[in-house]
């Protein structure tokens, strides 16, 4: 049974290629197939959870067991954004019709494929060529929205992406150097003897600057607001809510099994924080939805560098409850800019068009703003009392620029809400204020009821979260896992 | 699971809501809301033991979150502000029944919202004054504060502008009580008051300091403690009538509630004493007491000088609620007994002074003072009113806020405080000279003659506020009634009770007994009517009849000017009104505008494929050498 689980990457993969060909011979055949592959995806995925295996679980490709082979480590978390992923994906699936069709939705296939791989992958190779098939993927969907503007923004992440993902190699090379193995597992057996040394900090820091590009890391993130604010609010979503998230994850995976020097969470510590000041501090100013929504993001992910640099693990709760919380948020808010696009004076009166858009966003910007008893307030929460808690100065200045930037980005959401409320110019007629599309509504309220329930279901989700991070900070199940034969397996 | 009379009422007050937002389009849905405060009210009643010493009520529901137990609960402090919250409510949306809210729909405004708006506070407001630990406190706290932006903001315009204000005031707040709790998690490693209670024993100053600084301010928000007074007038004053009487009344009480709920009972005020300040010979409650007084004397002289009766009255609100906090941190038996009093007694004539106002406006079309004068032969009833409203607000007797400020006065006195009795004092001058002006500039002087024919206010509207009238004199006549539910509150956050009786308090250094000075000074009253009414035959004229230097003075003519009232005095303390305050404000926004702009540039001009190359090539040199 557990072998299924490597259909949610391989399917999409071959439906990935087989898709401009399939639609070639039939465009209404081609037209099911994605979305077909995503809900079987999706149902392997929540059976692998619900009974189908004991979690966590290693999986070896190509009947190597690891070190020497590959393997997918498959635990409640890895599970967890493999499932959102391929959620996500049908989610913000591209329907649109026209002659870009094919491509575009060959392009997605790829982009989940890649994602749900690396959410799943056990070594660091596999791992960064996801990643690169990720870039590679968001590239063309980028470009493929066709405007000069998406094109200029596009070449930006191009070549920031790219020397990322260099850098990224060069860390990779260097634990190589050091350790002679990529496989996490057994990295996390060899770390303490092979990588507590400074060439290996200098290692993972140049995988954090290189991952940090799409982690929407501060400084790498410059690309983000053009990014965002020209590509297709379907695919700012996704690399919002979700890309961004898996980016957070290799890190997450790196600092619990591999690396455990203070410099190391120091350096993203510091990071986190620029990132929330500079974010917040830039939405505060920004004239159009999208771009505030950009920067808000660089804002919340820089938060969860905050809740990441928690040392012990501390943090991981708050990590995922933050990362959960932003998915859901994030994605609602930039399906509601699909229509909103432009400079925000011109929602003035929006509400009047389409009240459920209005409320919607009051939501969104409710629980982003942590206000209890919406689940960001929880994540929120755990967050600030893990902050509290480790009564170090530079953790007390995170703490309070989170908090302050929370009133910064309570005052930029509601001025927008605001806006949206205020009666429209006397000579806008009704059907002339923007409005999001019914696709766009439709998903966005579908994020909205997600976050309605998880009100409702507090309890029962925090417990699932306590036992998801739990599970995901120990680093000596994933060793046994992996390799349960090895003796001091247990570090 | 058994529900206890406090679930009773919260479900009261949730359908309340239910009702205001499936029924609240319907043409009799004030009055069913209306009604059903009155349920809310009954529901209250029942658990009357609490206002008299009973033991708390604990609700049945509770939760468990994230390793948290979340409880809520009643006791004498929560029923107290209850009965206050639920009584505004009850009123108030008594008042907007009938003509009020066909005229308010009429002008454009939603009355749907209003009711719905109204319905959400209350029941917010209950679960705050029902949290049973720190983190249902902020919980409430947070209802509280957004179902209050939704009252303030819904009638547009400067209205929403006045609570964007508020509500970013209310988020720094928020925050600064979230990075509070944060600390007091760490120490205490639990929200429940108990383990509160016995962490703040052990607790270093530094930390009491800080948590002190946290709370204070981000509850200090919401009852306007200077500097963070500034949204509070113009929010307040711009809620559509009946609203701004109920948020008058109450609203910004909830933050006295929570200083007393964390500052005094948690926290103690001798543990509060016991935080020096260095170099200075006060500590952290001296400044608590000179905040409240500072917090008395600059908006009650702000109030002064406006020239609309509802941001007059708002600018008040904050002053008054300087004496509530001064009289709790004396925290005597007289001081304590007075602050709390006061919260009822300011509920009472502040409400009453809103709905003045709003018949005024409903009749003439604005508050605007140097609009008005002469309605009193008019709106005798609305003057009437006004009236007693505004001796109650001035602290003199026979009105209820008399006795709350004297107590307050005592106890400064008792416990050797004149600087800050001398302070109060200074405050209850602006009060009465401004409070003039209010009933100057709109009942008397010249009747203009756009207001000759001029009604009464229609009945719907009266009869709310004969009631607050009836209960401000009676509450001053027998002060004993409150004072025992006062009691009970203060005996909930352990503070000292003192001795009380129907007309008063007893006390071995200085008594009051007001049925006896009620009693002289009707008394007096008496010989002044008979002196009056022996005096001869007087005729009545009609209002615009006027003549000067043996002249008739056309109607049109202006020969008593309401504008640049207290011109002479202005002249004297002029200088003062600096607004320093907002200044300050506007310099924070600036600087935050600035960083925002730098930021932005960050994010436009830096090059970060320019440091990562750089990065990148101080690895690779790392590496090699």
């Amino acid at each position: 049974m557990s072998g299924m689980i490597v259909l949610p990457i391989v399917l999409p993969l071959l439906g990935a290629f087989l898709l401009p060909v399939l639609m070639r011979a039939s465009l209404g055949l081609g037209l099911w197939i994605g979305p077909a592959i995503l809900v079987y995806g999706c149902w392997i995925l929540g059976s692998q959870w619900y009974g189908g295996a004991t979690l966590p679980f290693s999986l070896a490709i190509g009947g190597f067991a690891p070190p020497l082979g590959i393997n997918l480590y498959v635990d409640q978390l890895a599970l967890l954004f493999a499932f959102a992923t391929q959620l996500l994906g049908l989610l913000f699936w591209p329907f649109k019709l026209d002659a870009e069709t094919p491509r575009r939705q060959a392009l997605m296939l790829l982009l989940v494929a890649a994602s749900t791989g690396l959410a799943l992958s056990g070594d660091l190779f596999n791992l960064y060529v996801f990643y690169e098939l990720v870039a590679v993927a968001t590239f063309g969907l980028v470009a493929a929205s066709a405007t000069g503007a998406a094109y200029a923004a596009t070449i930006r992440y191009l070549i920031l992406s790219g020397i990322g993902s260099v850098l990224t190699l060069l860390g990779i090379t260097l634990i190589y150097n050091q350790a002679g193995t990529l496989n996490l597992a057994h990295l996390a057996q060899l770390a303490p003897e092979r990588l507590d040394n400074s060439l290996g900090l200098s290692a993972f820091l140049a995988i954090l600057i290189g991952v940090g590009v799409k982690a929407e890391l501060f400084p790498v993130n410059t690309w983000v607001p053009e990014v965002y604010a020209t590509a297709g609010s379907r695919l700012s979503a996704f690399l919002a809510g979700l890309v961004s998230k898996l980016a957070m994850l290799i890190i997450l995976r790196l600092l619990v099994l591999v690396f455990h020097q203070p410099e190391a969470i120091q350096v993203m510590l510091v990071l986190g924080i620029l990132g929330v000041v500079s974010g917040e501090l830039a939405a505060w100013r920004a004239k159009d939805m999208r771009r505030m929504l950009a920067f808000s993001s660089i804002g919340q992910l820089g938060m969860i560098f905050i809740a990441l640099a928690i040392p012990d693990g501390g943090g991981l709760l708050a990590v995922l409850a933050l990362a959960l919380h932003h998915l859901v948020i994030k994605s609602g808010l930039f399906m509601l800019a699909d229509g909103w696009g432009g400079s925000l004076e011109r929602l003035r009166g929006a509400a009047k068009a389409s009240p459920l858009a209005a409320a919607l966003f009051v939501l969104f910007s409710l629980s982003l703003i942590g206000m209890p008893p919406l689940p960001g307030f929880w994540a929120k929460f755990t967050l600030i009392t893990e902050l509290a808690a480790q009564n170090s100065p530079l953790y007390l200045i995170g703490l309070t620029v989170f908090l302050l930037s929370t009133v910064v980005e309570a005052a930029y959401l509601f001025r927008v809400a605001a806006l949206l409320y205020r009666p429209a110019d006397a000579e806008t007629r009704p059907e002339q204020l923007p409005r999001p599309g019914g696709l766009a509504l439709t998903t966005a309220s579908l994020f909205g009821a997600g976050l309605l329930a998880a009100t409702l279901f507090v309890t029962p989700l925090g417990d699932l979260l306590i036992h998801v991070s739990g599970q995901s900070g120990n680093a000596a199940l994933y060793i046994d896992t992996v390799s349960p034969g090895i003796p001091g397996g247990s570090r | 699971m058994m529900l206890s009379s406090l679930d009773e009422l919260l479900i009261y007050a949730g359908v309340t809501v239910l009702v205001a937002l499936l029924l609240g389009r319907r043409t009799a849905a004030g009055w069913m809301v209306t009604i059903l405060y009155g349920v809310q009210l009954l529901g209250l009643v029942k658990m009357a033991a609490l206002g008299y010493g009973g033991a708390a009520v604990d609700s049945a529901v509770s939760f468990d979150v994230l390793g948290q137990t979340l409880s809520w609960r009643f006791d004498g402090l929560s029923w107290f502000f209850a009965l206050i919250t639920i009584g505004a409510a009850l009123l108030g949306s008594w008042y907007s029944c009938g003509e009020w809210e066909r005229a308010f729909r009429r002008q454009g405004g939603n009355l749907w919202l209003f009711h719905l708006a109204m319905a959400l506070n209350v029941l917010s407001m209950l679960i705050l004054l029902a949290s049973g630990d720190l983190l249902s406190l902020f919980i409430g706290w947070e209802l509280v504060s957004w179902a209050g932006f939704l009252l303030m903001a819904m009638a547009g315009g400067a209205a929403t502008q006045a609570a964007m204000r508020y509500i970013t005031y209310a988020m720094a707040g928020a925050m600064a009580i979230f990075g509070g709790i944060a600390l007091i998690y760490v120490s205490a490693g639990s929200l429940q008051y108990d383990a509160i209670l016995t962490a703040v024993e052990r607790m270093d100053t530094t930390h009491l300091w800080m948590l002190v600084i946290l709370f204070g301010a981000g509850f200090g928000v919401k009852m306007g403690l200077l500097p963070l007074h500034l949204w509070q007038a113009p929010a307040y004053a711009l809620t559509p009538g009946p609203g701004s009487a109920f948020l008058g009344a109450i609203s910004s009480r909830m933050g006295l509630f929570a200083i007393l709920l964390v500052l005094v009972k948690l926290f103690g005020i001798i543990n509060i004493e016991r935080l020096k300040i260095p170099f200075t010979l006060i500590d952290a409650r001296d400044l608590l007491a000179w905040i409240a007084v500072f917090t008395i004397i600059l908006p009650t002289f702000t109030a002064m000088k406006q020239n609309d009766a509802r941001h007059l009255l708002a600018w008040h609100g904050i002053g008054q609620g300087g004496y509530m906090l001064l009289g709790l941190v004396v925290a005597d038996a007289l001081g304590g007994a007075g602050g709390l009093l006061h919260v009822f007694n300011h509920a009472t004539y502040q409400a009453a002074l809103f709905m003045s106002v709003t018949a005024v406006i409903h009749r003439t079309g604005t508050s605007d003072l140097n609009k008005l004068g002469g309605l009193v032969v008019r709106m005798p009833l609305s003057f009437l009113v006004l009236l007693v409203g505004i001796i109650g607000l001035a602290g003199l007797p026979p009105m209820n806020g008399f006795v709350s400020k004297w107590l307050v006065y005592r106890s400064l006195l008792n416990q050797g405080m004149p600087l800050l009795f001398l302070a109060s004092i200074i405050g209850t001058l602006g009060t009465i000279l401004s409070v003039y002006k209010l009933i100057h500039n709109i009942f008397l002087g010249q009747l203009r003659v756009e207001h000759e024919e001029v009604k009464e206010a229609p009945w719907s509207m009266l009869i709310p506020m004969l009631i607050l009238t009836a209960i401000i004199f009676v509450t001053g006549l027998f002060p004993g009634i409150p004072l025992a539910w006062v009691a009970s509150a203060l005996q909930a956050i352990g503070l000292p009770v003192p001795d009380i009786t129907l007309g008063g308090v007893q006390s071995p250094s200085g008594s009051l007994d007001m049925i006896w000075v009620i009693g002289v000074l009707f008394g007096g009253f008496g010989v002044g009517a008979l002196i009056f009414y022996s005096a001869g035959r007087s005729k009545r004229v009609h209002q615009l009849d006027n003549y000067a230097g043996g002249h008739f003075l056309t109607a049109d003519v202006r020969y008593q000017y309401s504008d640049n009232f207290y011109a002479g005095l202005m002249h004297l303390i002029g200088g003062w009104y600096r607004g320093s305050f907002l200044w300050l404000e506007q310099g924070v926004k600036s600087l935050v505008e600035f960083l925002s702009l730098f930021m932005q540039g960050i994010y436009r001009r830096a090059n970060a494929e320019f440091y990562l190359l750089t990065v990148t090539l101080f690895v690779i040199a790392w590496v090699v050498f």
